[in-house]
């Protein structure tokens, strides 16, 4: 299966020369660890500027009467800041950020499949980003991250700037996504079966095809909306025959996927922590694999979740419903193999694992949720209240953010060669925690009561908890500031790693922290999983990753 | 003359490096025919949606389509598809003449089909029912389905040029000719998708 | 002989000889392995199918008749 098996002057023994000067090395680099990194600094800013315009939401919502900024500011404001967090924070980071940094190395590869791409496909993403930042100018989308017609249709300039830049980062990600399923597919080192890939790997394996198919979909459906507002092609508007509610099924055909595109990575991640901390092996990790996948494919089928108010034909909200409930299934699976990984483990309480037990906890809070809002009857209650807010955000802060938090505090000393300070980390995880629940866990009683969503404004009975919240969420701020002054400082003044500081057992903490550009001096041979902590490593060939000594094929360039 | 083995060099030996790349990209561009599959997919959805619902097909004031004229043209465009298969065989078997004509027939058939469009939509343009982008579900669903196609065979009769180009200044040889086999893929796939879209616009 | 009568004559004429090609050159590759080699396959025979579609709605069998003669 795996063509680098062949071990004869193919892609396996291939190191490119090594490149050279600032540029190539740091800027347009095609290193997948230099690209990985440029994910994650870049997703972090446009992270701080989507989370100042969550600020100013809160911060409007001080009062019952707002007053903060104008209402229709505040329009633009969560829109933007729903948007961006989507699709320049939480998917760059996974995918092409965790993805890129860590996958690679963790299958033995010396590169992903096509490089140039790789750094294309990163280079498009900034630019995408500043677009749609930059839709503020014009007059920002009104319409919410659905930018759902005939208010997109109606809105101003900016919304014809947003369907560019999501496009852009659709066509960024369709690219991420190829060359992930090649890279997993073609370039595992010799030994490397897919029953014996990491957990992370496979979260990545199973993302990869959500972004390349369901990224494309996203496409035709804003590739639609900009030309019915740029040139009048009559798509949604219902005045010229077409259909508001075809938007909400192209939209959701892909933006369904996409919450597992969010969430399948962060998986992987905490499949990786938690047996590291645990000193315990993954229970079921077949299990986990497979659930991954079955979770990606049912994905596809369960769109109209979202739009059980559009008016759909009651026989097709109910296998909707039915195909929801079983995606529950597989996604317990996990919860349940997660917690007997737990079971009778060393917990050693890192940071990295704090975030993961945490993760486990909040995503659950958040799925469960989600099999409330998959029923139909209560759907119907509280769709478009602050109880979609409250669950969205649990699956999105208390699962892929508290995934990414705990991929930055156990990978941080892979890409840089220091650790992060465990006492702010500490401290960014507890404040976080505390102002995350806060923020969020009375947002649902709200949404019981009927609180609306996206409105500047709100019943003056909802002052109290909403005050709670916009606090907390002061609160949770702090603990992202602790957490960006612990990067800084860490990256100077941190302690040094070395090549394995949690002694964890995939791939990449066998050879030194950052790695070489060419990451393996000998591209290693596998022979089992790498969770059996009692066992000796499943690897040969690694012996003189450690020591100072050249790779041996150091020519040969194209 | 028999199929040359993938990769293989002028020296009778196989450049190992060459075969596994190849290998790379040509999943990473079926991969990537599959994500412009879902593309038109999506579109073709939008269309049969917009279509059932309600107020017939075509709508009030539309003529419908002419089907003799396009199953001409379609015929053109399959024409083509035909030719291309045989470009690539003729190249796999080192008959590099005939691989060039049946090339050059390609672009023929190809320019051809686009000019075929290009008459048909002049028609429905300026004809006496004027159908245009925006002036309703049926010119939008037509055209920017066809449009979109459209423009994919235009990129391919491109793409073709560039082959004909590459190929007389050697770029190709009897092991290593991914170009080739990418542009024969591409070609079907313009062909496939014409299949569909045939179907839905003209028989429904 | 009106420009419709043409158009269906090539139409006709024309899909017998695409979909012959088609469907000869899919029988003649019916062994031949790879993954490029497969996509061929179904790529030919989806081709066949087309010239099909078409040599019949060139034959008035299916498809709708113009109400009257061509562009």
């Amino acid at each position: 299966m795996a063509v680098a098996a062949l071990h004869s002057g193919g892609i396996a023994d291939h190191i490119h020369p090594e490149p050279q000067g600032f540029v190539r090395r740091y800027v347009f680099s095609l290193d997948h660890k230099i690209i990985g990194i440029q994910y994650l600094i870049t997703g972090f800013v446009f992270f701080m500027l989507s989370g100042l315009l969550a600020e100013a939401i809160r911060t409007q919502l001080l009062n019952p009467s707002g007053g903060f900024v104008a209402p229709g500011t505040y329009n633009e404001v969560y829109s933007v800041h729903g948007s961006a967090m989507v699709w320049l924070v939480v998917i760059p980071l996974l995918t092409g950020g965790f993805g890129n940094l860590v996958f690679p190395v963790q299958i033995g590869a010396r590169d992903v499949a096509f490089p140039w791409l790789n750094m294309l496909s990163f280079w498009i993403f900034p630019v995408a980003g500043l677009m749609l930042f930059s839709s503020f100018l014009m007059g920002a989308p009104t319409a919410g991250w659905m930018e759902y017609p005939p208010i997109s249709l109606q809105g101003a300039a900016g919304t014809s700037m947003w369907c560019a830049a999501i496009f852009l980062v659709g066509v960024s990600s369709t690219i991420t996504g190829i060359n992930f399923v090649v890279t997993i597919l073609k370039m595992r080192a010799p030994g490397m079966t897919f029953t014996r890939m990491p957990l992370f790997v496979w979260g990545q394996f199973a993302t990869a095809p959500l972004l390349m198919i369901a990224t494309t979909a996203l496409a035709a459906a804003l590739a639609a909306l900009f030309i019915e507002r740029q040139f009048g092609v009559p798509f949604f508007d219902p005045t010229k025959g077409g259909s508001p509610v075809m938007w909400q099924h192209m939209f959701w055909f892909y933006s369904h996927p996409a919450v597992y595109i969010m969430i399948l990575p962060a998986f992987g991640i905490i499949s990786e922590v938690l047996p590291t901390f645990a000193r315990k092996p993954i229970f079921g990790y077949k299990l986990i694999a497979f659930s991954s996948m079955a979770i990606a494919l049912a994905g596809f089928m369960v769109w109209a979740h979202h739009m059980f108010t559009s008016g759909l034909a009651p026989f097709l909200q109910l296998p909707f419903m039915i195909i929801t409930y079983l995606i529950g299934v597989p996604t317990g699976i996990k919860i349940f193999s997660w917690t007997a990984t737990l079971w009778g483990g060393k917990i050693h309480y890192t940071t990295a694992m704090l975030f993961a037990i945490g993760f486990v906890g909040l995503f659950t809070l958040g799925g469960i949720t989600g099999i409330f809002l998959a029923a139909i009857p209560f759907d119907l209650h509280v769709h478009g209240t602050y109880f979609i807010v409250a669950h969205l955000h649990y699956v999105l802060i208390g699962g892929s953010l508290m995934g990414i938090f705990a991929g930055m505090y156990y990978w941080f000393p892979k890409m840089s060669g220091r650790l992060l300070n465990e006492t702010l980390g500490k401290i960014h995880f507890w404040l976080f925690f505390i102002g995350f629940n806060g923020t969020f866990l009375p947002m649902h009683w709200l949404g019981v009561m009927g609180m609306p969503r996206e409105v500047a404004t709100y019943d003056p009975q909802f002052t109290f908890w909403n005050r709670f919240e916009s606090v907390s969420s002061y609160l949770m701020t702090f603990a992202i500031l602790i957490f960006f002054v612990n990067v800084l400082w860490s990256i100077r003044y941190g302690k040094r790693a070395g090549a394995n500081p949690w002694g964890a057992r995939t791939l990449e903490w066998q050879v030194p922290s950052p790695p070489h550009y060419y990451n393996f001096k000998h591209v290693p041979t596998v022979y089992g999983l790498p969770y059996d902590f009692s066992q000796p490593l499943p690897y040969s060939g690694l012996e003189e990753e450690l020591t100072d000594s050249p790779p041996p094929v150091a020519a040969g360039a194209h | 003359m028999s199929v040359a083995a993938i990769g293989a060099d002028a020296h009778g030996g196989v450049d190992q490096l060459y075969v596994e790349t190849r290998e790379l990209r040509l999943q990473g561009f079926l991969l990537f025919l599959v994500s412009d599959c879902v593309l038109f997919s999506s579109f073709i959805f939008a269309y049969l949606y917009l279509r059932n619902s309600g107020q017939g097909w075509p709508p009030p004031g539309i003529q419908r389509l002419d089907v003799a004229f396009a199953a001409w043209n379609s015929v053109v465009l399959f024409g083509s598809g035909a030719t291309m298969h045989y470009a690539l065989e003729n190249f796999k078997h080192g008959k590099f003449i005939k691989y060039m004509w049946f090339l050059l027939a390609t672009i023929v058939l190809g320019a051809g089909f686009l000019g075929g469009q290009a008459f048909e939509y002049n028609h429905l343009i300026f004809g006496e029912h004027v159908t245009w982008w925006g002036s309703g579900i049926f010119g939008a669903s037509f055209f920017t389905l066809t449009g979109m196609h459209g423009l994919h065979v235009f990129f391919g009769v491109c793409y073709l040029t560039v082959l004909v180009l590459q190929s007389a200044a050697g770029v190709y040889t009897r092991g290593k000719y991914f170009g080739i086999t990418a542009g024969t893929l591409y070609w079907h796939f313009v062909d496939v998708i014409w299949v569909v879209l045939f179907s839905i616009f003209y028989l429904l | 002989m009106n420009a419709q009568l043409i158009e269906r004559l090539g139409a006709v004429i024309g899909g017998i000889a695409v979909a012959v090609v088609a469907f000869y050159a899919l029988y003649k590759d019916w062994q031949v392995t790879g993954v490029e080699n497969q996509v061929f396959k179904l790529m030919l025979a989806l081709l066949g199918l087309g010239a099909v579609l078409a040599l019949l709605a060139g034959l008035n069998v299916i498809g709708f008749a113009p109400s009257k003669g061509a562009y």
